[in-house]
């Protein structure tokens, strides 16, 4: 009998060996598969599309931006190297930005960061000195400037990728042609809006990056451009523009927080803040947008008298400047303004058979918050994970969850199976 | 530059418990049969499975068994082929049962320790799910004194108090991080305490059918004084002070209804069916000792259902010396698809046993089982937390237990 204890104790063993781990078979199903070829995907587009992030451009936010980790899952389905063009480790620390320092009763304190820095002049970064880079994406491109050769010679990020003999000479639309590129993902048109709106709606600049730029325009450009991506037939992914309003660089500086702070500086009770309108001075109220910079200003300026003895910001006399306030008047001028272009970037999309990221979609959901596995995120300034300190650009999840959205867009048109990024792997700001 | 105009929010963390977790490896004779045989075994397991069987016991005894309960369990998120699994871990459920009385009498005492909920999973901190959970181990001790008296010859009824130790020790990633971009993390422990009781009776035709019903009442174990602990970023130390917990854990009824009775000379048949009054799991709800603007008091929806458990065995007396044992079951989850955590990604369960007894001398015998249990695999998304894949669970359960009788 000891022998069939013996056998049991053997079939115990092996029952156990086989079938220890569970294995998850399950694969996500896609519908429709088309032919794709992934094998050289470029990324054409603005500071999002290059990893810009907390107010500068440097190599851990170049690391983790969206195309790069989507041309990561890209690789299990045909997908080439994907370059970007990263500062060295020495420059890691590339334009600088911004960190935060301490958290003084709660309250946020931001400083900047000023070593590791890759300047060889004022306003001037040193040449990538890489290869061929995929990820072509360059802070500050407008759609309406992509086409202008000028504008490389007044962008540092661009004069960085570009040999001296053609900064100011060649434009964005030329230094992304003639890549032979098989795939592109295409995120322009959200400075055309937000260089204005930052400004709270005032169109001050002579360079022409404060300009609304109108329909007509965008409409043209996008054209030629997206006509110029898919001159040969090739696949891509678009993406919309967010509603600039919802982003923590408006929605964080409040009236209530303001007026406290003034209230608190003054020693009395102030009981309006006037802001100044494209229709004359008024009183704020709560649908008024004070822009983030401004929280920093406040505290010097709210109050100070002028030279008709009136304070700073409390009275008609003397209001908050228009620049520092996009009012609601502006403010629905502008959510009016992207949805018209918008419907734009979707009727391109559609006529030209690309994939479409609703970026302003996804930011419009999150805006009260939700969860992802387990974890808050919101448009909330730092607390709500997505948005970096410039309450502009995103974090490393704000990054992956962007990816995303993006791999989303792209599966649900073309039937691919690109792997969802883990966005819980990365992180949201850094805390002292 | 200096910011000086609004001030953090950032969410509690809300942590789990587990609970569907439930291997029954108290009596390593049912743990051959997949848990059936209340109705057929008569010794001081019965403290357990079947309270007015006890008195029935023509000896005295004393059994300790152990058993290694291993979870494996994994993941997949939804739109990836990446799986995640749990590290492997031992969680050690044990027991102990002992009956004393007169000889031949009309009466039983005996008395039981052992684990009736419990189970342990470590997904460690890199996979996709860490802000809802690192790992959490959890046991429900039960101490059981038992008076079982015979009514008749055939008729057997019984019943204990039950007082029970749960201990928790849990951890999970906050979303905070430092400056090298690692999350914070949570860790929480306690142990708390319960009341309850655990009723039955039992009947039997000679040597031919014989039948249990028992009752186990819930128990709501009620932790105080836990300790949290958070790890985060300085800045945020006041935001996270280590601090005390309490929290309220009911483990459910269950209404057990067992029969027994002989195939053959050499085989008997012993089948169970279980309700499981899980319903009584609505919320799990954490108080902090000391709140701050982001550590608020939890509350999460559990809404367990109802469970109900099939399990069929047979035991073979193969000879003098050896019993052997082969037993299947099924079990209907509690949980909803909704309310999937990874603390138990539990769904409807298959599970297969062997088992034997080998009786070393009048004394003494010693009992072995192995149980495979198979949680079916589950694609869901959680309401509370997001999460959305695909989970799996397969559970190892080899026991022993000897016996002494005088």
């Amino acid at each position: 009998m000891k022998n069939n204890i013996k056998l049991y104790v053997g079939l115990a063993a092996i029952a156990l060996m086989a079938s220890c781990k569970p294995e998850i078979v399950k694969e996500y199903e896609t519908s429709n598969p088309q032919n794709v070829n992934f094998s050289k995907y470029i990324a054409v587009g603005n500071s999002l599309t290059a990893g810009f992030a907390d107010g500068g451009l440097y190599l851990e936010g170049q690391q983790v931006a969206f195309p790069g980790l989507l041309a990561e899952q890209m690789k299990s389905y045909g997908g080439g190297s994907f370059e970007t063009p990263f500062f060295s480790e020495a420059q890691s620390n590339g334009s600088g930005y911004l960190r935060l320092k301490s958290l003084e009763n709660g309250r946020p304190v931001t400083e900047s960061v000023t070593d590791k820095l890759a300047y060889t002049g004022a306003g001037v970064l040193a040449k990538y000195s890489g290869g061929e880079i995929n990820n072509l994406g360059v802070p500050g491109m407008r759609l309406d400037h992509s086409g202008v050769a000028l504008v490389s010679a007044g962008n540092m990020y661009f004069s960085r990728l570009l040999p001296d003999a053609e900064v100011g000479k060649k434009s964005y639309q030329d230094f992304v042609e003639n890549r032979s590129h098989t795939f592109f993902s295409f995120w322009l048109g959200n400075n055309d809006v937000l260089g204005y709106a930052t400004n709270g709606a005032v169109n001050d600049n002579p360079a022409g990056t404060t300009v609304l730029t109108n329909e007509q325009t965008f409409k043209a450009v996008y054209t030629q451009f997206i006509g110029k991506l898919t001159a040969n037939g090739q696949k891509g992914v678009v993406a919309t523009i967010p509603d600039v309003t919802t982003i923590p660089y408006f929605t964080t500086v409040t009236r209530k927080a303001l007026l406290d702070a003034a209230s608190a500086i003054a020693g009395q009770q102030i009981p309006a803040l006037v802001i100044a309108t494209k229709s004359g001075p008024r009183v704020a109220t709560d649908n008024d947008l004070f822009i983030l910079p401004f929280s920093s200003l406040a505290p010097s300026l709210l109050g100070k008298p002028n030279a008709l003895q009136a304070p700073y910001g409390f009275h008609t006399a003397n209001p908050i400047e228009d620049k520092y306030v996009l009012d609601a008047e502006e403010a629905a001028n502008i959510k009016v303004h992207i949805e018209k272009l918008n419907a734009i970037i979707k009727q391109i999309a559609t006529d030209k058979n690309l994939a479409l990221a609703d970026a302003n979609a996804y930011l419009t959901r999150i805006k009260n918050g939700m969860l992802y596995n387990g974890f808050g995120i919101s448009s909330a300034y730092i607390t709500g994970n997505v948005f970096s300190l410039d309450g502009i650009h995103l974090t490393p999840i704000g990054n992956a969850i962007m990816s995303n959205l993006v791999i989303d867009a792209i599966n649900a048109k073309y039937g691919t199976k690109l792997e969802k990024v883990d966005a819980s792997k990365f992180r949201g700001i850094k805390m002292p | 530059m200096k910011k000086i105009l609004f001030a953090l929010l950032l969410a509690s963390p809300t942590l789990t418990f587990a609970q569907g977790s439930q291997v029954n490896t108290q009596g390593i004779r049912a743990l051959g049969m997949s848990g059936a045989g209340s109705a057929l075994f008569v010794d001081e397991t019965s403290i357990f499975y079947s309270p007015g069987a006890l008195a029935k016991a023509t000896e005295n005894s004393i059994s300790i068994g152990a058993s290694a309960v291993m979870y494996r369990s994994a993941f997949k998120e939804v739109n990836s082929n990446v799986q995640h699994d749990t590290e492997f871990q031992i969680s050690p459920p044990f027991s102990v049962f002992a009956s004393f009385g007169p000889k031949n009498s009309w009466w039983k005492a005996g008395i039981g320790v052992y684990t009736p909920f419990g189970g342990g999973v470590n997904w460690g901190t890199e996979w996709p799910g860490r802000f809802e959970l690192n790992h959490l181990s959890m046991r429900a001790i039960y101490i059981q004194p038992t008076l079982s008296f015979k009514i008749t010859e055939n008729f057997g009824i019984g019943g204990g108090f039950v007082y029970n130790i749960g201990s928790v020790d849990l951890s999970r990633s906050i979303p905070v991080f430092d400056q090298n971009g690692n999350p914070g993390r949570a860790e929480l422990n306690g142990i708390g305490t319960g009341m309850g009781y655990n009723v039955g009776i039992h009947y039997n035709l000679e040597d031919d059918f014989a039948i249990s019903l028992s009752y186990r009442s819930h128990v709501r174990t009620k932790l105080e004084d836990g300790d949290a602990v958070f790890t985060v970023p300085t800045a945020l130390s006041t935001s996270f002070p280590n601090t005390k917990f309490s929290a309220e854990l009911p483990l459910p009824s269950s209404f057990n209804l067992g029969i027994a009775f002989p195939l053959g000379d050499k085989v008997d048949l012993a089948a169970d069916a279980t309700f499981i009054g899980y319903s009584i799991y609505e919320k799990l709800v954490f108080d902090y000792e000391q709140n701050t603007p982001v550590l608020s008091d939890t509350e999460q929806i559990k809404d367990y259902e109802n469970a109900l458990s099939a399990k069929v065995g047979l035991n073979i007396h193969a000879n003098e010396k050896l019993d052997l044992r082969f037993g299947t079951g099924y079990v209907y989850t509690p949980v909803r698809s909704k309310y999937v955590y990874a603390e138990t990604p539990d769904n409807n369960r298959v599970m297969g046993s062997i088992g034997f007894t080998y009786n070393i001398s009048d004394k003494f015998d010693f009992s072995g089982a192995y149980t495979l249990q198979r949680i079916i695999e589950r694609t869901t998304t959680n309401i509370a937390t997001g999460m959305s894949g695909t989970y799996k669970t397969n559970i190892h359960a080899p026991g022993i237990s000897l016996t002494y009788k005088w």
